[in-house]
């Protein structure tokens, strides 16, 4: 009865004409436009922040007090090692500035052109921009903020440590503190500027070559790297950290110190603000200089931003648009054999789980995402495992690596059950509407994620566990302890993963980075973190104990007794079984809340 | 108001959108329709900046769309199929945003963002943020924020998706009073009703042609079929017996 009502109320006041016409509208000028994008962004991150505050306060808290430790952590760890290089090596901090600079350049390239790209080209955001009436600049200066701070926080949090351990070792002048920041901002612009015009250039003129030209470049920066760090640590097997290795490394290194270089300006610009002269005279000279470099930084930084504001005028709504009008690859199926044969390997009964595990992989396959940083983290840890046979570790210390070894490959296994595992159920939540309407019971969708991730952790984990101890020399009995607490850690992991993920998923969300950023992603992170150092100290114990036992002599301590236990084949075994009770409590009792609570799930 | 010349749309081999020709004038109400896959999206990316035409030129209040992309958009409001706000923004701010961005004087923008939370009943959740609304006030948000600067021309991509029939309603009876009021609308829909109840024109675009363009009447005339219902002479036009005639 209402309706007719409304209509005419709706129609009378639409009828209404506006006090102005179309004419009150107007193009703004580019600092309108930019004012309004950086009002916005702050408007945003005020109420991210005021949300964080209200709801997520353990994360934030977490998030908080992790950095500053870490922070303090790094910032101890570069006092002490500059105060050993400044008795001993003072003029290796350039060649050390330098590499380090330069290779964050490159990553930094990289990262910021990948960011602009998804940005720019990939989000609703971005659409919805193209449809208003703002410069095409304007979105480009907008997106560059955002993906600077995304490529660059963690040079924030990492260099910055690092420099202030270097300005307080050296005692230099306030002023040097005071130009930290400066430098650093400076110094990001220009190889993320450089990303971004890669990134623009590439989309609207060679679309076809986008992902060649990605490819190409990646693959050359990381023979590039490969090849220095083979270089540098092949030839040292013989007189490691000698005065010959550091020559020899020096001379490697020289490389990065290329004056036309932006991460040469930084290092030349830091060393200089950093020095304190015997007058003051010379003092002021220093901090001059270091201005200099400082100028030659924010000029080149500027100057780059001109050329990619003006390129973004030219090429984003063409990129825009070719990117647009690309036609997607049809999907091959490669290895489709494979999960034919995983879907028929087994009883009829267990049909459905592995149905839902094939599925799972050709999601894990198909995106890039995933399975890159996937590669990326466990290839770099490859790498670093196929080197520590160069620093020619004594048994003591070999065992102590390979736990340490045993603990980063679990570490960084815990980080992509949090970022990947835990997400999952949450993302099945929302497609609810397919699950659960076929004949599948619901605890084979929480099995089945458990098993994908434990099947799935437990090859190229256990893998990279035997590199390092064949490597570092350890003996079988070594290796079999190590395998083992890896089995374990890759069974706890996926339990607490998936237990935690059932138990509190986030059914309202779609990004899954978003879901592992919330509370219960960030409670997965710290039990499994919790669960990594009680079972690698657990099954460390007993073998160093031992070990020091016999280095320091069987009378170095009152309780050698119970050290020689420790380390005798029934301490081992003891800590084994602790290890194994552990990991299976940490396997099941998340698994088991998951259960119960993904049973009584109501989406 | 709107004019397709000669606009031709490809993806690689193949043709989205083949030789479009098409003026609308100003005050029309000219639904687009059409089967999946007929270019529908493509010509309306086209008409609002989001795509560039291979062959071609598309004109709005008179601007270039290539040539000129912002002059154009300040005559051009656009409701997409999905809508697309910030969560961490509440629907007032998002409204005050879009009405900066088109440089709408802070009077004005006060009293017309005030006349379309009323339009369009925001009232009650215009100052909460975004991430709590559910499709239909997102989708009426983004009808007000695109009715802000008054554009000459209102594009529509599949408009009533989402929306409850209250809000269909008061949706419908705007269009009507704003295309009285000398206002473009071009709207792409499948819902083939509104399309006979609103439009004065109707596309009809099959394989990337535009196949019929004219009243209902004159599709019944050209179609010679006894029925009067849109519905059945749209499938009778799209049907694949009917693709293949010449």
């Amino acid at each position: 009865m209402n309706l007719p009502s409304i209509s005419k109320t709706a129609a009378s006041v639409a009828s209404q004409p506006y006090s102005s016409s179309n004419s009150s509208c107007h193009l703004l000028s580019i600092e309108q436009e930019s004012r309004l994008c950086f009002r916005l962004r702050a408007r945003i991150a005020y109420a991210t922040l005021c949300t964080m505050l209200a709801g997520s306060r353990l994360r934030l808290c977490l998030v908080v007090v992790l950095s500053a430790v870490f922070w303090g952590s790094l910032y101890a760890l570069f006092v002490e090692a500059f105060t050993f290089l400044n008795v001993l090596h003072a003029e290796i901090v350039g060649v050390m500035f330098n590499a380090f600079f330069s290779s964050l350049m490159i990553m930094l390239v990289f990262s910021t052109g990948i960011l602009i790209y998804g940005g720019m080209y990939c989000t609703p955001e971005a659409r919805m921009f193209m449809t208003l009436p703002i410069r095409s600049e304007a979105i480009f200066s907008h997106k560059f903020q955002e993906s600077l701070w995304f490529s660059s926080w963690g040079f924030i949090l990492l260099g910055s440590p690092m420099l202030v351990a270097y300005g307080v070792v050296r005692e230099s002048p306030w002023t040097y503190f005071c130009l930290l920041l400066p430098f650093m901002i400076s110094f990001v612009v220009i190889p993320a500027t450089v990303g971004s015009i890669l990134c623009m250039a590439m989309v609207a003129w060679l679309p076809r070559l986008r992902m060649h030209a990605i490819s190409i470049g990646l693959t050359a920066t990381c023979i590039g790297g490969l090849w220095m760090t083979w270089s540098t640590l092949s030839s040292v097997r013989l007189d490691s950290l000698s005065p010959v290795w550091f020559e020899q490394t020096f001379n490697r290194l020289a490389m990065t110190e290329q004056k036309l270089f932006p991460s040469w300006w930084l290092s030349c610009g830091l060393i200089e603000s950093a020095r304190v002269g015997k007058t003051p005279g010379e003092s002021f000279e220093s901090f001059l200089e270091s201005l200099k470099f400082l100028s030659v930084l924010v000029a080149n930084g500027l100057l780059l931003q001109l050329l990619a504001g003006c390129l973004a005028r030219h090429a984003y709504r063409l990129g825009f648009s070719q990117l647009a009008g690309e036609v997607p690859a049809r999907r091959q199926r490669p290895i489709g054999w494979f999960d034919q044969m995983l879907t028929n390997a087994g009883s009829s009964a267990s049909k459905p789980l592995r149905l839902l595990i094939v599925k799972d992989l050709r999601l894990f396959r198909r995106d890039i995402s995933q399975w890159s940083q996937f590669v990326i983290f466990f290839g770099l840890l490859g790498l670093y495992f196929l080197n520590v046979r160069s620093f020619h570790y004594n048994t003591t210390y070999a065992s102590l690596i390979g736990f340490l070894n045993l603990a980063v490959v679990g570490l960084i296994l815990s980080t992509f059950t949090t970022r990947f595992v835990f997400p999952m159920i949450s993302l099945e939540g929302r497609r609810f509407w397919i699950l659960g309407l076929l004949p599948v019971h619901r605890d084979s969708i929480v099995w089945s994620k458990f098993l994908f991730s434990f099947l799935g952790g437990i090859f190229p984990c256990c893998g990279l566990v035997l590199l390092s101890d064949v490597m570092l020399g350890i003996d079988t009995r070594g290796i079999l302890i190590h395998e083992l607490c890896c089995v374990m850690l890759c069974m706890g992991l996926s339990g607490i993963a998936v237990g935690l993920g059932a138990r509190m998923p986030d059914l309202r969300e779609s990004s899954p980075s978003k879901i592992a950023a919330g509370f219960g992603g960030t409670l997965s992170l710290v039990v499994s973190s919790l669960f990594i150092m009680v079972v690698v100290i657990v099954a460390a114990l007993p073998t160093h104990l031992f070990l020091f036992t016999h280095a320091f002599g069987q009378g170095a301590s009152e309780s050698a007794g119970f050290l020689l236990w420790a380390g005798s084949t029934s301490g081992v075994a003891t800590s084994m079984g602790l290890v194994i009770f552990v990991s299976l409590v940490a396997t099941c009792v998340p698994l088991a809340f998951g259960l119960r609570s993904f049973r009584r799930l109501e989406p | 108001m709107i004019e397709f010349d000669h606009v031709t749309r490809t993806y690689g081999p193949k043709t989205a959108v083949a030789d479009v020709s098409l003026a609308i004038p100003r005050g029309e109400l000219f639904a687009l329709l059409g089967p999946n896959g007929a270019g529908k999206t493509t010509t309306i990316r086209m008409l609002v900046g989001l795509l560039r035409p291979s062959r071609g030129t598309v004109r709005v209040s008179g601007f270039d769309m290539v040539k000129d992309p912002r002059n154009a958009h300040l005559h051009i409001g656009y409701v997409p199929d999905e809508p697309c706000l910030y969560d961490k923004l509440t629907g007032r701010e998002f409204l005050w945003f879009i009405a900066d961005m088109f440089g709408l004087p802070r009077h004005l923008a006060t009293q017309r963002i005030a006349t379309e939370i009323d339009h369009f009943e925001l009232s009650e959740f215009a100052d909460d943020l975004a991430e709590s609304y559910s499709l239909g006030m997102k989708q009426r948000l983004v009808f007000a924020a695109s009715l802000l600067h008054d554009p000459d021309v209102l594009v529509l991509d599949e408009p009533m998706v989402g929306l409850d029939p209250r809000s269909v309603r008061i949706v419908k009876d705007l269009l009507k009073a704003r295309t009285q009021e000398g206002m473009t609308v071009f709207m792409s829909t499948h819902t083939l009703a509104m399309a006979e109840e609103m439009a004065d024109r109707v596309g009809i675009m099959v394989r990337g042609q535009l196949r019929f363009l004219g009243t209902v009447s004159e599709l019944r005339d050209q179609m010679a079929l006894e029925t009067t219902s849109l519905e059945q002479l749209y499938l009778e036009l799209t049907s694949p017996r009917s693709q293949r005639a010449p």
